[in-house]
């Protein structure tokens, strides 16, 4: 009953998800970017790919950091394919994690105001979204216009981000620094995709942890471990800065970070295939924690992937979709910085997550 | 009417120092479009001062709009005088004037907000204590015990708890109000530290008592209140600073907004054109009555100026802009017309033909005198512009007036007021008894409607002398001929009475199918350019697919219209409903019966009437226009110097 129910309200979605699924570059075309001469060169590639569409830009204008904001039109795209042919539970999940975008660009805009920055200096760091947004990028251009970062969060009344980041000014205005804002706003937009899960029906909450979840599990686990090694925040501290939910990061692993236990004992236990690849780690260093990241979001996209197979007629299928474009979209802006810096293959190719997945 | 008004392509040559009074007469003129295309090759740079101009008057533009908002202070309408150019230093010395009169009070006034919404928080985080008899000062000054009183957001409550685990503290949550819950934190004095920086973590604000307000949360919650309401008459009193400024300084603040906002168009306009080393070339497009005027004015201006006037190349006409010389009321069609699209400059205006076939079409489905009627009196409300918010339609009034008209005239020949089908006689047959008539009469009338199209294809093709087009287009006379060939053989199926035998009608559709098939070669050949015979088998492959694609969209062309016999048979059905309901909820035809018959038939002229609305316009587009109408141009836009925003 419950399959018959999730073919009929998943049936539009999945043939979707299939036909968009052939616009992920394929491995040749990933080989040819990386051996691409410089950054004309991966311009000219990507002309031919499903991003050609969005480079349709004067050449004299296709800066790389312009290069990057036209490429990521590509994923709001797909993004806004997604949540329309969606049933409305599983539309509901897929724009708040769109609206991931949308915490970063209140973040570009937050410190462009700190920094004194010009709405065009920020605009083009911005991620575009046309649609399914409840900050507009009005909205967004009147924060930087404003002028003081509580003008800028007055603009943000009637939306689910004022009262987070109204709680967090009084500690803004005592410290001048954005760190309490920022915070409160990641915690405050995890919060409420967490909610927009465990509001799905069983299967698909069950689906949608594997790869949201995991995705909140990493950026809680990272965030532990961050405030730890780079800030050296008391365990209280990082406690209430992090997430009391998770997947698979219980919050006993992150209380056992906090609390200056073996953080390797906490990564293992929630993710034990990382046990031989990261051996003899301690997670104290900067270099170790990138590692960690980096093969963390290995396995989430290995774990997107895997979605493909078997049954299709799930909220799995979209969200593990719309991810793996997502990190696309984030190598491909990394491979544009680094031809645009001339640097060598050898050096950014490791750091490349969707290619060698 | 069915063309644009006449372009002229008008060059001018202008000394330097006479570019701004020349502009600004151009502006003036409402006349002249300037041609934002490369007007040739010059000596100097286009890089000039007046990029530079326009900055700064961006920069005035914006600090003038802060003022404004501070002040409340809307742009209004663009003053009835010519706008001018203004010097951007004496803008700058009165903005500077006005900024320094607005800024303190409103400074004063955000601070005074500010306090009155921090003495408002405490009070809200002292309220759950009320009545606790501790004196909060004494509860501060403790010895061993260290205490935070605040507020916090209610989901980082459970969080701090778990985060103070390991160390002696106890977290008392109070009340709770707009997502925040205010709390006192206890602790021993030697971790104060740790709580300190926990509760700052979970962003518990710590309320700040200043020393006026002493002793218990009752005695506190009184001075606050006190306090509460001196903040407030000291807002007040701010307010009507500012109120008073708003209405002393809003005429000037307007006239620096439009003037200051015409200095930037010009300086924007100036700086896109061609500059010699004396003077500048600006070149662009006026419509031929108004050349001699604008001539007149310029030379007023500046008698130093050359003006060159020319009809458009066969290359410029291609882009010149269009503009509509239709009569006033039917400018609602006109809109109708360009939210398709702007016709070419040498295209033939359909506006016209829209505004007889919509009311007609729109009339058919929807006759009924009782409703048409009531269409008509809406129209008029809104051709008055009495109701303000309605006044952004205004422009539909005409067309809802004439589909109002013919629906009357329908409903006459249908019989039909407010769906009685009882009150008055059907002039020519009603819709639900004579379903096959009306439907038929719906595809006789779309045969018409097509012709027409076709017709005008025709008429347009010949204007522009595209003699391959005017004959053996699909759209053509061919395709005419084609077209009625089928609907001769189709009448002929049906056993109707057939002018010619169908053996020679059948003739007639095979000779010009073949024609059509052929068309694409045959037009260079009847232009004088010889028979094209480059890809030859494409070409005819692709002329077969495109003949086949020809016939299927003729037949759902006609059949579309259809749909006009369909809904007027479903607008008497729609009423029929109307009528079964009122009479199941009150049998004996009382009050409650004429309610829902008064119900029904609003939701019908709503809810039916935007539908048959819809659907009008899908066949104009989708049907007739296809016909004839590539809407591949672009509209006439004028220099100004008032723009207004929105617009």
């Amino acid at each position: 009953m419950a399959i018959g129910m999730g073919v009929q309200a998943y049936a539009l979605t999945q043939a979707t998800v299939r036909a968009l699924y052939v616009d992920l570059l394929s491995q040749a075309q990933w080989e040819d970017l990386i051996r691409a001469p410089d950054y004309d060169g991966v311009l000219a590639l990507l002309s031919k790919t499903v991003y050609g569409a969005t480079l349709q830009v004067d050449r004299s204008l296709l800066t790389p950091r312009r290069a990057a904001y036209q490429i990521r039109f590509h994923l709001a795209e797909v993004y806004a394919k997604l949540i329309r042919v969606s049933p409305s539970r599983a539309r509901s999940v897929l724009a708040a994690l769109w609206h991931h975008y949308e915490v970063d660009n209140i973040r570009v805009a937050l410190r462009g105001v700190e920094a004194g920055a010009t709405w065009d200096q920020v605009l083009h760091l911005l991620y575009p979204m046309p649609r399914y947004v409840e900050v507009t990028l009005a909205q967004l251009e009147k924060m930087v216009r404003s002028g003081s970062v509580s003008g800028a969060v007055n603009v943000l009344k009637g939306t689910q981000y004022h009262s987070l980041l109204d709680h967090a000014l009084t500690r803004y205005e005592e410290e001048r620094s954005l760190f309490p804002l920022e915070v409160a706003l990641d915690l405050g937009y995890r919060r409420n995709l967490w909610d927009a899960v465990l509001g799905l029906g069983k299967q698909d909450r069950e689906t949608a942890l594997m790869t949201i979840g995991m995705v909140l599990d990493i950026d809680n686990l990272l965030w532990a471990l961050r405030f730890r090694v780079y800030h050296h925040l008391s365990e209280a501290e990082i406690i209430n800065y992090t997430l009391p939910m998770g997947y698979e990061v219980r919050d006993d692993d992150i209380r056992l970070v906090a609390r200056g236990g073996d953080s390797a004992q906490a990564v293992f236990r929630a993710y034990p295939e990382l046990r031989e690849s990261l051996r003899g780690a301690l997670f104290s260093t900067g270099e170790e924690l990138g590692k960690l990241e980096q093969a963390l979001l290995r396995l989430l996209i290995a774990r997107c992937r895997r979605m493909f197979i078997g049954s299709p007629f799930h909220i799995g299928l979209p969200l593990a979709y719309v991810l793996l474009n997502e990190y696309e979209v984030r190598d491909v802006t990394l491979l544009i910085e680094a031809k645009a810096a001339r640097t060598p293959a050898s050096a950014f190719a490791p750091l490349l997550l969707t290619p060698q997945a | 009417m069915f063309r644009s008004q006449s372009m002229i392509r008008v060059e001018l040559v202008v000394p330097e120092h006479d570019i701004v009074a020349v502009t600004e007469s151009l502006a003036e003129s409402g006349t002249f479009e300037v041609d934002a295309r490369n007007p040739g090759e010059s000596s100097v740079s286009q890089a000039n001062a007046w990029d530079q101009q326009a900055t700064v008057y961006a920069a005035l533009a914006q600090r003038i709009s802060s003022v404004m908002e501070l002040l409340a202070v809307d742009a209004g309408s663009p003053p009835a005088e010519a706008l001018r150019w203004i010097d951007p230093d004496t803008v700058a010395r009165d903005v500077d004037t006005i900024e320094r009169e607005v800024k303190g009070p409103v400074q004063e006034l955000q601070d005074a907000r500010r306090k009155l919404e921090s003495l408002s928080r405490t009070r809200s985080q002292v309220v759950p204590l009320y009545g606790l008899g501790v004196d909060l000062q004494r509860l501060r000054n403790t010895t061993y015990l260290y205490v935070i009183l605040g507020s916090m957001p209610v989901d980082n409550v459970a969080r701090l708890q778990a985060s103070l685990e390991h160390i002696p503290s106890t977290l008392v949550r109070f009340g709770e109000r707009d997502g925040l819950a205010t709390v006192i934190l206890f602790g021993m004095k030697r971790d104060a530290e740790i709580l300190m920086r926990a509760a700052r973590s979970a962003y518990l604000t710590v309320a700040e008592l200043p020393d006026e307000y002493q002793g218990t949360p009752a005695e506190v919650l009184e001075a606050l209140e006190e306090g509460i309401t001196r903040a407030r008459e000291h807002i007040l009193s701010l307010e009507e600073t500012l109120h008073h400024l708003h209405a002393t300084r809003i005429r000037r603040l307007r006239h620096l907004h439009w003037r200051v906002q015409a200095s930037l168009t010009l300086a924007q306009t100036i700086a896109g054109f061609r500059k010699f080393r004396y003077s500048y070339l600006l070149s662009g497009w006026v419509p031929e009555p108004g050349v001699e005027r604008l001539r007149r004015s310029v030379v007023a201006v500046s008698p130093e100026t050359t003006i060159e006037v020319a009809q458009p190349t066969v290359q410029e006409r291609a882009v010149a802009p269009f503009q509509f010389s239709n009569p006033p009321l039917t400018r609602g069609f006109q809109q109708l017309v360009t939210i398709y699209g702007y016709p070419n400059y040498e295209e033939l205006d359909p506006t016209l033909l829209l505004t007889l076939t919509f009311p007609l079409i729109f009339g058919v489905m929807f006759g009924d005198v009782g409703h048409g009627l009531l269409l008509v009196a809406l129209g008029a409300l809104l051709l008055s512009r009495r109701v303000r918010a309605l006044r952004s339609m205004a422009g539909f009034g005409t067309v809802i007036v004439a589909c109002g008209v013919v629906a009357t005239l329908f409903g006459c020949l249908y019989g039909s007021l407010f769906g009685f089908e009882d009150v008055i006689d059907a002039l020519w047959l009603r819709p639900l008894e004579q379903t096959t008539d009306i439907l038929l009469a719906s595809v006789i009338f779309g045969v018409g409607v097509l012709t027409l199209g076709m017709g005008f294809n025709v008429v347009g093709a010949a204007l522009r002398r595209r003699w391959g087009d005017v004959l053996l287009d699909r759209n053509g006379l061919v395709g005419i001929l084609f077209y009625w060939s089928l609907v001769g053989l189709g009448a002929g199926v049906l056993n109707a009475e057939l002018p010619m035998p169908v053996g020679a009608l059948a003739a007639v559709a095979f000779v010009t199918a073949i024609v059509i098939w052929l068309s694409e070669r045959l037009k260079p050949l009847v232009e004088g350019h010889g028979f094209k015979r480059a890809d030859l088998g494409m070409g005819l492959v692709e002329g077969f697919f495109e003949l086949f694609e020809t016939v299927l969209s003729l037949m759902s062309n006609t059949l579309s219209y259809v749909r006009m016999g369909a809904f007027a048979v479903a607008h008497g059905a729609l009423s029929l409903v109307v009528f079964i309901l009122a009479e199941m909820v009150d049998p004996g035809k009382s009050i409650g019966y004429w309610i829902v018959v008064a119900l029904g038939n609003l939701v019908v002229i709503g809810f039916e009437g935007m539908i048959v609305g819809i659907q009008t316009l899908r066949l104009e587009y989708y049907e007739f226009f296809s016909k004839f109408f590539t809407a591949g141009g672009r509209p006439f836009r004028p220099l100004s110097l008032a723009k207004v925003e929105g617009r």
